[in-house]
């Protein structure tokens, strides 16, 4: 029984081609293991599998007093550059559109409680995050994600990220048309694309169906699609307004229209485009002006897109592009059960209340959208099979995470409510408030984050827990607010389109530094993220939940009749709004107030000794390093096969590490190449090998042959000693790729 | 039996008088003086804003330790993550081990004492590993892992806990890793269980 893993037990389970890429990585893992991988190179391959760092995996922490040493076993072993394998990480689970279904919500939670704290958390763009996972427990726990069809693949890392999409699509009252099967089809067709594997930064799209609300959040992200329909021909067409460039971070950028129109047929030739151009032209060495946004500022949205219309033109034409709209028809959600009505019958002012800030009523009648409002956007995995159980009971698979790091369950009949209200309470999920002031959007901060300053968490928490309990009192007018928290600059915590927002930042007085957060105010979340905030001075962190009480009763007191906060903020200016937290920015010394020394929910003296080298950029490594190391992790899969005497594996795994490496080599001059062995070796060949590119300067074309053979003349029956000889083969050709690359260089302009 | 991936121990509190929150100082101090034997403390994990869950961890690289409510049963949770034993019973003996010198270190902690109590004639211990122990009535190949885990955890537990110790598997949902509860009436106190297992001072 001890031999058996995950990996034997799934095999029937998993998507084959999910499965291989999982072994491929496992491979690398040993391979690091081994010392045989540069270093930065297995960085960016765990990161493109959502594999990321985590606070003290340096192997420091600084203690309240001093910084100390983590005395970690095999402290030379690392997984990326000063970062140590035995150090536990954080998983991104990456969820097209925050979708789940309660199958997928089980094995999350069976992940969770094995292989991390037993806590599912939802970041701000519809992903899952578990923390505190040891490095080799993510190859099985991928693949009993993957047996459930979830990917972890480009969840970080320079690549395509999520693919955010409204939780309302499909039952919205104000949506043009339903986006999601359109962005599952955009998330499909990019994900592990060849054309988005050359990016200097990450890229993050987002689909939205109406332009007013907030959802989508369209306008902050490097693409951005909002719903549109066209008459074209006298026929009414479908469509997107696309949007590029936008993006939060230190300077925060609205995005810039690419085009007005793009339809349905144009949509993923167009990203296509778009990735191209951003791949060749994006900044590469400069990591704090690689994402897009730069790009589109740099040459200005009309160069940018004409660069764009150009290179859409020279790509070759993909079937892919437009196949997805045959299964346009076939999208449906189904609902569990009928649609029904809430009667007239009288309901506890508990449910009334929940009801009115957690029920959303669809497009469709005698059905809703019910908020699952998660504190901290946390929930355990016991609770989060009870939820499963839950959505089973009452809308099947219609569950998706949200933004606000929620979770939706849509087409409930609306009869329903009372007693899924009971049912989410019994398991602890019944608060209300949902997108109201207490529900607060928080990063992971200073808790697990690398480069988190100030603890987000811990303020979130505070403020969580202080306005519930007044809650009942607190006017309408401030009831909806948004109070989201970044634990640095970098925004994760989406603090620009909020209204009152903060980052952490930290302060001196004598000789210590305290915790301090920046107050940004009055940025907003409709239209799409439609404008960002204005930071008005940084205040303690523990003076924060005053400083929230100051800001909203003075906007209680001074705003005009239905004057939002945005326009209240506008009205009064930087100046004033300044003003108002002056009187917190005197910073007491030590001695006079110590707590202020120390964060919320830490009582270490504060300290940034523990702040890190965040792997938010990922590691600029070239095309070709990236792509040549599954090969060498096949053909180490090769020797493994091998071991276990299965010589037809050995031969098949060798052979496809050749090709694999040929095609990165080929890649290098020839980015369309596509993936079939003819094409590959027909290129490689005329390309280096009849060049004589690829000779060694003693053996000349001996390791080029070894490619050329096996393809021409497979062996139909292959015993170990062939199998092992293809593989020493193979070992030989993928060395002599390496140099031929070192000596040519390639056309894709990159540096380690 | 082979080591399970995880194995936990729950002690239940008999008394709590302080909030969650201040174990958040103490598991810090726990830490900056390294006062567990054998194991590297990492971090603590403030999750108290979660209904009947865990609250607190005390994260660290071979275990956590935590406040634990769920179910509304507050106890302390020790969950053994690397470095288990060869076997089950190896697992059995260390997990229990640190188990019970986390509970020791809680009620003699100087911030602590008198505020709470734990109690040793009972326990929950939860297999997290449902590849080797599914929580299911056999394995499919007629196999019952589960059965034979139960009696081995008897045997051995009695042996500890007194003669009249008994285990039962729990009946929960099949998602949810193979657990057994450990009722001991005559348990011997803490001291006296960790000399048994050898690790007494
Ligand atoms: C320089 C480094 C980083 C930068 C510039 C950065 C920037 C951002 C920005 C601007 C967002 C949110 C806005 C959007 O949706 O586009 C975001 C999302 C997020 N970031 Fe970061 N980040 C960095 C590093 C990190 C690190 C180290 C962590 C924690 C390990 C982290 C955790 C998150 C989370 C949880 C989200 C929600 C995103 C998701 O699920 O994809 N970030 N980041
Ligand atoms: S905003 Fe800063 S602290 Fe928060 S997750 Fe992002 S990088 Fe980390």
């Amino acid at each position: 029984m001890s031999n058996i893993g995950w990996k034997d037990v799934l095999t029937d389970d998993m998507p084959v081609d999910l499965a291989h890429e999982i072994d491929i990585f496992e491979g690398q893992m040993e391979l690091m293991g081994q010392g045989k991988l540069d270093e930065k190179v297995f960085a960016e391959t765990r990161l493109r599998r959502g594999v990321y760092g985590q606070r003290y995996d340096n192997g420091q922490r600084h203690d309240g007093f001093e910084s100390r040493e983590l005395d970690f076993d095999e402290a030379d072993r690392i997984k990326g550059p000063d970062t140590l394998w035995h150090a536990p990480g954080m998983q991104r689970i990456k969820v097209p559109g925050g979708g789940l279904s309660p199958e997928q919500l089980d094995v999350l939670a069976q992940v969770a409680d094995e292989y991390s704290d037993g806590i599912l958390h939802i970041t701000t763009r519809q992903d899952i995050q578990l923390h505190f996972v040891h490095i080799e427990d993510t190859p099985d726990m991928m693949r009993r994600l993957a047996a459930v069809g979830i990917t972890t693949r480009e969840a970080c890392g320079n690549s395509v990220r999520n693919v955010t999409c409204c939780h309302l699509s499909g039952v919205c009252r104000t949506e043009v048309f339903d986006a999601t099967p359109y962005s599952e089809a955009f998330a499909q067709f990019l994900l592990g694309h060849d054309d988005v594997q050359d990016f200097g930064r990450k890229f993050k799209p987002a689909f939205s169906g109406c332009e007013s609300e907030a959802c989508g959040l369209v306008m902050m992200h490097d693409i951005g699609y909002l719903a549109q329909v066209r008459e074209v021909d006298g026929k009414l067409k479908r469509g997107f307004k696309v949007f590029v460039g936008g993006g939060l971070g230190t300077v925060p950028h609205q995005a810039k229209v690419l085009s007005e129109f793009t339809s349905e047929e144009e949509m993923l030739p167009l990203v296509q485009a778009v990735a191209r151009v951003f791949a060749r032209l994006g900044e590469k060495r400069n990591r704090n002006r690689a994402r897009i946004k730069f790009l589109v500022a740099k040459l200005g949205i009309d160069e940018f897109r004409r660069l764009v219309e150009e290179e859409r033109k020279t790509l070759p034409h993909d079937d892919r592009w437009t196949a997805y709209l045959d299964t346009l028809p076939q999208y449906e959600e189904k609902p569990a059960k009928p649609p029904t009505f809430l009667n007239g019958q009288v309901h506890s002012a508990e449910f009334n209340q929940w009801f009115e800030t957690n029920v959303y009523s669809q497009r469709q009648e005698g059905y809703s959208v019910v908020t699952v409002n998660l504190p901290l956007g946390d929930l355990t995995s016991k609770q989060t099979w009870e939820l499963a159980d839950v959505a089973r009971k009452y809308v099947g698979d219609n569950v998706r995470a949200t933004v606000e790091q929620n979770i939706v369950l849509r087409w409930v009949s609306d009869s329903d409510l009372p007693s899924l209200y009971e049912e989410l309470k019994a398991i602890g999920l019944g608060d209300s408030g949902a997108g109201t002031i207490v529900d607060i959007t928080a990063c992971p901060g200073t808790d697990t984050c690398k480069l988190g300053i100030a603890s987000s968490r811990g303020l979130a928490g505070e403020l969580r827990t202080r306005l519930t309990a007044k809650s009942a009192s607190l006017p309408d007018a401030i009831k909806d607010l948004k109070i989201k928290i970044s634990g640095c600059f970098n925004s994760c915590g989406q603090h620009h389109v909020s209204d009152i927002g903060f980052f952490g930042n930290s302060r001196r007085s004598g000789n210590f530094k305290m915790p301090h957060f920046q107050v940004v105010l009055g940025g907003r979340w409709r239209d799409n993220a439609g404008s960002y905030g204005l930071a008005v001075g940084a205040v303690p962190s523990k003076t924060v939940p005053e400083v929230v009480d100051i800001i909203t009763n003075r906007y209680i007191d001074e705003r005009a009749k239905g004057e939002t906060f945005q326009d209240w903020i506008g009205r009064i200016g930087k100046k004033e709004a300044r003003g108002m937290i002056q009187p917190f920015m005197q910073l007491p010394a030590f001695e006079q107030e110590p707590d202020y020394f120390s964060d919320w929910g830490d009582p270490r003296v504060f300290s940034l000794g523990d702040i890190g080298i965040g792997e938010c950029a990922g590691e600029v490594v070239s095309l070709f390093s990236m792509e040549i190391s599954p090969a060498e992790s096949e053909a180490f899969e090769a020797q493994i096969a091998l071991d276990e005497n299965d010589p037809a594996r050995a031969d098949a795994l060798a052979y496809s590490s050749m090709l694999k490496a040929a095609r990165a080599l080929v890649r290098t001059q020839f980015l369309d190449v596509g993936d079939s062995p003819d094409r590959i070796v027909e290129e490689f060949k005329s390309r280096f090998f009849d060049t004589e590119l690829f000779f060694d300067q003693y053996a000349k074309g001996k390791f080029g042959q070894y490619l050329l053979d096996r393809h021409q003349n497979p062996n139909p029956n292959p015993d170990n000693d062939s199998a092992h000889r293809l593989i020493e083969e193979a070992l030989l050709f993928i060395e002599a790729t390496h140099a031929c690359e070192s000596k040519v260089g390639g056309n894709v302009l990159v540096e380690i | 039996m082979i080591t399970p991936h995880r194995l936990s121990v729950k002690f239940y509190f008999e008394e709590l008088s302080v909030d969650a929150e201040s174990f958040i100082p103490v598991f810090h101090r726990w830490i900056r003086e390294d006062v567990v034997p054998n194991e590297l403390l990492l971090d603590v994990a403030d999750y108290k804003h979660i209904l009947d869950g865990p609250a607190i961890l005390l994260v660290g690289h071979e275990a956590d330790y935590v406040i634990d409510f769920t179910d509304g049963k507050p106890g302390l949770l020790y969950v053994r993550k690397r470095d288990l034993g060869a076997d089950l019973s190896n697992a059995l003996d260390t997990t229990l081990s640190q188990a019970l010198n986390g509970v020791k270190l809680t009620e003699s902690d100087v911030e602590l004492q008198g505020k709470l109590k734990l109690r040793t004639d009972g326990a929950t211990i939860v297999l997290l590993d449902r590849l080797n122990y599914p929580n299911a009535a056999s394995n499919g190949d007629g196999v019952n892992t589960a059965a034979s885990a139960e009696a081995q955890l008897s045997d051995s537990l009695a042996a500890l806990f007194g003669a009249d110790a008994t285990v039962a598997r729990v009946d929960n949902d099949a998602r949810e890793p193979l657990t057994f509860e450990l009722r001991a009436p005559s348990a011997p106190d803490v001291d006296t269980l960790l000399s048994q297992l050898g690790t007494g001072n």
